[in-house]
């Protein structure tokens, strides 16, 4: 079975959200074979993704009855979920109830608070080894998917769970969503060891979710930079949480303040940091750093996990093999995706990546093996950890308001250049919607001209020290 | 500006709301776009205007605009 869930003990909880749901792997087993038997197999399934147990129960129903799924927000954008079904035309859409009437279809079955919708849509063929879909920067609106194949969640829920060392007694506390890869790896992880998966979809800043934590006695928390800003807001390293263990970290880079913090607070306190790192397209974790290194490797996201290799090329792709090195990662395991879809057809092609992967991130190798981040080769940010593609917004914002525009900055915020000074609200509103971030996340600067090379490429580095510098 | 017209002023340019909807059912429980991100620039927008600093309590508790006035008034800010 999926994740050996029908392997575990099963009377042993598998499960727990705030919405008082309890369900033991034999539950779980059970309640995936009636959810799962409700599609037809090889069919494209859309879920609106919240973490709760009955989201759960679709996505591993489905795809032990090899549906494929495409994980989205619950709270994604009409507008991109509209482009969305228009382009992959989805058989069904297992959604949580109370957003049934944002659709017209039929509701077929019903449980723990998720309907399952048939949208009357044709099945098409899929590629045989597809098993589940993601967005990438689908905070930009773009309706690019990433291509799971077989093998890869259960791969990289091994090979976590034996770099993490977790066992069954492990309480993760899983408030990432499980649209997100890092979101669902942290609950596959622990499923496959038969641990106890605390869901929330408890805001971090609300009493609900320490009391929640606590009750329960979460044992880990994997959170990204942002979640870290918040706990160190609350002043959580004054808190008394004596059952949680260990704290770990994904989804964009730390500064090393906060990471040194992190790690003395470990150190402290007897429990242990562990930092990672992963993509999309790698089925979230492919690295991480031993929990012993965290005080002595500050900012470094070290070795790759069990089955998988970390390797670095130059600008010609050649690999370089000096011990110490720099260039861009890439990444070779059974965890790597097959590829991109950006329309329905793309759903019946195999596997591109061939098992490696280059990240378009920049790394640096130390004399001991540990990789550390230290810069991006393509135009995205990582705002609050969230992948927004700078070269897309762009053209976002040119096609809407038809003017010349720049976006350019770091992962704090998004500079965004334009020249005419009437549009200044309109672009940020426009461009906070799109991306459904906070508009403190990006500044809009009226400059007089846009700067450019001689063959017309826009400066963006030049552009950034003169204005935002 | 009195303090009440600065306090509706910030949650108007957090949430991109009018001011006839801060009322008592403007809460975090109900407000979708009240989330953790929107929660923490609230309390930093709140603690630069009023010049105070909350306990990890009342950042916790801070679940509503008519309740965040009550939590407001107990650091001396005058409504």
């Amino acid at each position: 079975m999926f994740l050996n869930i029908d392997r575990q003990n099963s009377s042993s909880i598998a499960l727990i959200d705030n919405d008082g749901n309890r369900l033991t792997y034999g539950e779980l087993a059970e309640l995936m074979h009636l959810v799962g038997a409700q599609v037809v197999p090889r069919s494209l399934i859309f879920m609106l993704c919240k973490n709760t147990a009955g989201s759960m129960a679709g996505y591993l129903g489905f795809v032990e009855h090899d549906a494929v799924p495409v994980t989205l927000n619950a709270r994604i954008d009409q507008e991109l979920l509209s482009d969305l079904m228009s382009i992959y035309k989805p058989a069904y859409i297992w959604t949580p109830t109370e957003e049934c009437a944002r659709f017209e279809y039929e509701k077929i079955y019903e449980r723990l608070g998720y309907a399952l919708l048939k949208t009357g849509n044709e099945i098409y063929p899929l590629h045989e080894q597809l098993q589940l879909c993601m967005t990438t920067s689908g905070s930009t609106g773009s309706p690019k998917l990433v291509r799971y194949k077989r093998g890869n969640l259960e791969a990289n829920a091994r090979n976590v769970a034996i770099a993490f060392g977790w066992t069954k007694e492990e309480r993760p506390i899983c408030d990432l969503g499980m649209q997100y890869t890092m979101g669902l790896n942290v609950i596959n992880t622990h499923l496959y060891v038969g641990a106890t998966v605390l869901l929330t979809t408890y805001n971090l800043m609300s009493s609900d979710f320490w009391d929640y934590i606590k009750k329960e006695r979460g044992t880990n928390f994997t959170g990204v930079p942002f979640s870290y800003d918040i706990f160190y807001r609350l002043h959580f390293d004054r808190m008394d949480l004596p059952d949680l263990r260990t704290l770990s970290q994904g989804g964009g880079k730390l500064t090393d303040a906060r990471f040194r913090q992190l790690a003395e607070y470990a150190e402290k306190t007897g429990k242990r940091f562990i930092p990672s790192f992963g993509t999309t397209e790698t089925s979230a974790r492919m690295a991480c750093l031993p929990a012993e290194l965290s005080l002595t490797k500050t900012g470094s996201i070290g070795m790759a996990i069990p089955e998988g290799e970390l390797f670095l090329i130059d600008e010609n792709g050649r690999v370089l093999t000096d011990p110490k090195a720099e260039g861009e990662m890439c990444c070779r395991g059974p965890n790597v995706t097959m590829g991109y879809a950006v329309c329905r057809e793309d759903l019946q092609k195999g596997d591109e990546f061939g098992g490696e992967y280059h990240t378009g991130d920049l790394a640096r190798r130390d004399e001991d093996g540990c990789y550390y981040v230290t810069g991006r080769l393509s135009r995205f940010l990582k705002l609050l950890s969230y992948r927004v593609s700078l070269d897309q917004s762009e053209r976002l914002i040119q096609q809407e308001f038809g003017i010349e525009c720049a976006c350019a900055g770091t992962d704090l915020r998004m500079n965004i250049y334009i020249t005419d000074a009437k549009r200044r609200a309109e672009v940020l509103d426009f461009i906070a919607s799109k991306t459904g971030l906070y508009k403190n996340l990006f500044k809009v600067f009226v400059v007089p001209e846009i700067i450019r090379n001689d063959s017309g490429k826009i400066r963006y580095k030049e552009m950034d020290a003169i204005y935002a510098g | 500006m009195s303090n009440q017209e600065q306090y509706a002023q910030i949650f108007m340019d957090i949430f991109g709301v009018d001011e006839s909807e801060l009322n008592e059912n403007f809460n975090f429980k109900d407000v979708d776009s009240w989330d953790s991100l929107t929660h923490l620039t609230l309390i930093g927008e709140l603690e630069a205007a009023f010049d105070v600093m909350f306990e990890t309590d009342d950042i916790l508790r801070y679940g509503g605009y008519l309740n965040g006035i009550e939590i407001l008034k107990k650091y001396g800010v005058e409504f």
